[in-house]
């Protein structure tokens, strides 16, 4: 193979890998990312029945921290999906005030999840633990003012299960579309620079009797490079006949 | 130029083939890509429907449980629409009764979905055992049916899945994709270029530079190492043929010697015929070795091409989310608004950039271009690096200096490599590469970075740059080391003195130029498009991939109308005429905002901007040599052109600060609409103040 059509392959290869592993980059990472957002919604339409009722108590005038009924409601939201692990409720201060792990009352709430609640420029707030995703919702007063935050822990393995799945298949069909090119580009290439290849051939063929004194081989006429040989067999067809007739004069003169 | 147009044929012919491939990889990654959507995505949104559709079913029981019939149930529709409204991925809900009949609905009705409803499969869910939900597929469309029942059957709840919610997902995706097409299409001529074109462009000048040499008559040996391939094998047999006529010449001329050596009398007379032949060959054609050139640069020139292109892409790649990614980092500094603190690090890139280029070429110039190229890519390479792990934007301001420090000291030294290894012959075409590399880092670096920065996150993108950087080092390592300086640039570098400064800022022509055109075209340029482009968009819901998208519009009008608008005004000889239409155009961008507040009046903003920068950019230039004749004669080229850059770069600078200050004051649009208002005011003010001018032909200044 030439060195040139093989450059010209190589180019054409990288290309296709640049553009092939940013279409399957951009498709993987939008699946992830619809995917996501899809469980998020679907766990906070779970958790916008518990701030409803939330909201209903507080305005009949109860307090944030004396809702007794809301451990039962947590319990049977948590059920209602099997994706979710737990919800917790937390105040302002990050202390768990409700949770379906009875375990978790009293404790601190993580500080990324204040965090994330605190500085979400909407009602609702998201964070990721190493083991679970977290989506939750602030809880306001009549008045407007956040009392508190709703936490709904969601397994981030069914998530991720899901992403791997559609990541595999996205990158099986990104080398096979590489393969399939691999095999398409250089033959579309090849025909492609054949033109080329062949008035450099004719080049090369012409240069090789440049120096012939019989009939010169014939250049392929709009090769493009049929000026540039004539010029050259002329140039030196001319100076060997100045360097004949020198000779001849040598000769006759004996 | 036979080999330039035959070469730019077959780039295009295989640029071509190159993208036709692509486009079909992308096709088929796009289509299997669907597939797995389809088949992934409806089965989660489902779930996500079933999730809606039981907090439905517990409200519907909850008001029959207090005695409202079923078929009488209030609001109903009203809860549909709330549901409809507030999730994307459903376009139709209804309520039947137990035999099918739609009691309640809302949105477009499917078609057959009437016929759907009485099927005996989708009544079959409320008898015996109900699952609590159950999928159906009719037709194209989707559907989630829940039985609705308290102590008998009731009626069943149906939620639609929009059929086109997979299309939709991918259409966003699709116009990244687009942007990955034209990316890859810079990308492959670049390529071209770079593996395959700077050695082919070299090896046909040489060839064609042979052809002509030997057409003159020169017959010269030259003694060059031919590179191993189809051209350089053409050259060895050239080579060799002249070699060939070179020893014949050398025998003939040796024997003719030997016997006038040796001959007396009438023998010499008869050696006259021969030697008249010897004098004759010798006027008309040239033997021996040829004096050694300095060339093979053309190869060398053609070699700064990719690692300043990697590393400017490097740069530019941050340019569609770094405002955003100030703004997370963002902690309050006393006295100064949070909009001001956002545009810091963009006016001290800026600001080190424009001080630190004018006495930059004078140490590239001594330590080497390489070395100095070198050590500014290293030096960004941390930069980058730092700010990818920044803490806070105390830190970042430090990395993004170094970033700043580092991408002067790569500009100036790849600019002075260029200039080492061009003379006046060629320096527009070395120019021409040089400004290209940075063109098409211009159009690819922000759409991509946006890209990365909406997937992987802002941090992750800049380690990216951080990794193109250090690319570009291992690129520029490969350079030749050997310093060259022709004629002209073996004059040192120098930075503007402060009177050179002072007498200049003090001139009026000078001014009128450098005030009124150079310096509100960089100003509006870096205001608007690199710090209010990426947070506008990013504040009206956009992502800052879309940011990306935006800035590519005005980088390829910039490389499509900037070499159009050159010649145009070049001809026309009115570049002052094209200046003020640029700045003109460029003053009326921003005025779009004053209509809508729509990504699409961005679009319309940031491509006028284009447009009018790429009609204003070159001819400005070219008028400093048209209008500053006098200062010229007094101050000498170097220190006038010196002056004008520096302070066109400190429009660069000032832009980022103007543009947040009119943001505290009138907040996005009214920043748009007024730094655009500054611009056209300064366009009308210098159309004003050159009418009546006449044209002088002048040499256009690199």
């Amino acid at each position: 193979m030439g060195t040139i059509r093989f450059r010209f392959i190589m180019v054409a290869l990288v290309v296709s890998f640049f553009a092939i592993g940013m279409a399957a980059f951009l498709n993987y990472f939008k699946y992830k990312s619809t995917i996501s957002n899809i469980v998020k919604s679907r766990v906070l339409l779970v958790g916008q029945g518990i701030e409803g009722s939330v909201q209903a108590s507080l305005q009949l005038g109860m307090q944030f921290a004396e809702l007794s009924q809301l451990p039962q409601l947590l319990q049977r939201e948590r059920q209602s999906d099997r994706l979710i692990r737990g919800i917790d409720v937390f105040d302002t201060n990050g202390q768990i005030l409700y949770s379906t792990d009875r375990a978790r009352v009293g404790q601190k709430a993580s500080d990324s999840w204040l965090d994330a609640a605190q500085h979400a420029k909407a009602i609702e707030w998201a964070t990721e633990e190493p083991d679970e995703f977290v989506a939750g919702l602030s809880v306001k007063n009549a008045f407007n003012l956040t009392v508190g935050y709703l936490a709904l822990r969601y397994s981030r393995e069914d998530v991720e299960r899901a992403t791997g799945v559609a990541g595999r298949e996205i990158l099986l069909a990104a080398l096979g579309a590489f393969a399939v090119i691999a095999v398409l580009a250089p033959i579309a290439l090849i025909l492609v620079i054949r033109r080329f290849e062949r008035d450099l051939s004719t080049l090369d063929a012409a240069a090789s009797h440049l120096e012939d004194r019989a009939q010169p081989q014939p250049v392929t006429e709009g090769s493009g490079f049929e000026a540039a040989i004539s010029s050259l067999r002329g140039s030196l067809s001319e100076a060997n006949k100045s360097l004949d007739d020198l000779r001849a004069r040598l000769d006759a003169a004996g | 130029m036979l080999e330039k147009q035959y070469l730019w044929r077959i780039y295009w012919r295989l640029a071509g083939v190159i993208m036709m491939s692509v486009v079909l990889a992308l096709a088929v990654v796009s289509y299997f890509s669907h597939r797995v959507f389809e088949r992934e995505l409806v089965p989660e949104t489902e779930q996500k429907a079933a999730t809606v559709g039981n907090s439905v079913r517990a409200l519907l029981l909850k008001a029959t449980s207090f005695g409202v019939p079923f078929e009488s149930l209030y609001g109903v529709d009203q809860t549909f629409k709330g549901v409809i409204e507030e999730n994307k991925e459903f376009d139709y809900a209804a309520l039947t009764d137990a035999t099918g009949k739609v009691l309640f609905k809302y949105g477009k009705e499917p078609a057959g979905a009437s016929d759907f409803f009485r099927r005996p499969e989708v009544l079959a869910t409320l008898q015996g055992e109900r699952p609590p939900w159950k999928g159906f597929r009719n037709g194209g469309q989707y559907f989630v049916s829940l039985p609705v029942a308290s102590d008998k059957p009731l009626g069943i709840l149906h939620v639609a899945i929009a059929p086109e919610f997979v299309n939709n997902v991918l259409l966003e995706v699709l116009l990244d994709v687009v942007v990955v097409l034209v990316v890859s299409l810079f990308f492959t001529l670049e390529l071209l270029n770079f593996m395959a074109g700077a050695r082919l462009a070299s090896g046909l000048g040489e060839f064609a530079h042979q052809v002509e040499r030997m057409r003159t008559g020169d017959f010269t040996a030259t003694a060059r190492m031919r590179a191993n391939d189809e051209i350089g094998r053409l050259l060895r047999r050239i080579d060799a043929a002249v070699d060939h006529i070179n020893v014949r010449y050398e025998f003939l001329v040796g024997e003719l010697e030997d016997k006038l050596r040796k001959a007396s009398g009438a023998r010499r007379e008869a050696l006259k015929p021969a030697v008249a032949a010897l004098e004759s060959i010798k006027s008309r054609f040239r033997f021996g070795s040829a004096a050694k050139e300095g060339d093979g640069d053309e190869m060398n020139l053609n070699r700064i091409r990719a690692p300043l292109f990697a590393f400017i892409l490097a740069e530019e790649m941050t340019r569609s989310y770094l405002p955003t990614y100030v703004n997370n980092l963002l902690v309050p500094i006393p006295g100064l608004s949070p909009q001001v603190v956002i545009g810091l690090p963009i006016m001290l890139f800026m600001l080190i950039v424009a001080l630190g280029q004018p006495y930059l070429g004078g140490w590239s110039e001594r330590i080497g271009r390489r070395k100095a190229m070198l050590i500014g890519a290293a030096v960004a390479t941390i930069g980058f690096a730092g700010t990818a792990v920044a803490f806070n934007l105390y830190d970042l301001l430090l990395w993004r200096s170094l970033c700043a420090v580092g991408y002067a000291m790569v500009f100036v030294a790849a600019q002075g490599y260029v200039l080492d290894r061009t003379g006046q012959a060629n320096r527009a075409q070395g120019f021409a590469l040089f400004i290209g590399a940075i063109m098409v880092a211009t159009v690819c670096g922000p759409s991509i970075g946006g890209i990365l920065a909406d997937n992987l996150g802002y941090r992750a993108s800049f380690g990216v740059s951080a990794i193109i950087s250090l690319l570009s080092i291992f690129a520029i390592a490969r350079l030749p080391g050997a310093e060259v300086r022709t004629a002209v640039s073996q004059r040192p570098a120098r930075g503007p003195r402060m009177r050179e400064i002072v007498a200049l800022v003090l001139n009026r022509r000078f001014m009128t130029l450098t005030g009124l055109a150079a310096m509100p075209a960089k100003m509006i340029l870096t205001g608007v498009c690199f710090y209010l482009v990426p947070l506008y968009i990013v504040s009206i819901g956009n992502t800052t991939a879309m940011a990306g998208r935006m800035l590519m519009v005005y980088a390829v009008m910039m490389v499509v109308i900037v070499p159009l608008a050159a010649n145009l005004s070049d001809a026309s000889m009115r570049r002052d005429r094209y200046v003020s239409m640029g700045l003109i155009l460029s003053g009326l961008s921003g005025m779009l905002l004053l209509l809508s507040e729509s990504f699409l009046v961005v679009f319309g903003v940031v491509f006028l901007l284009g447009l009018g920068q790429s009609m204003s950019i070159a001819a400005q230039s070219a008028l400093v040599s048209e209008h500053c004749k006098e200062e010229i004669r007094v101050y000498g080229h170097d220190a006038v052109y010196g002056v004008y850059r520096l302070l066109e770069r400190l429009g660069n600078a000032l832009g980022p600060l103007l543009a947040s200050l009119l943001v505290v004051v009138w907040g996005y649009q009214g920043a748009f609409v007024a730094i655009s208002g500054v611009v056209l005011v300064c366009g009308l003010l210098f159309t004003i103040a050159t009418r009546g001018q006449e044209p002088v032909p002048e040499p256009v200044s690199p």
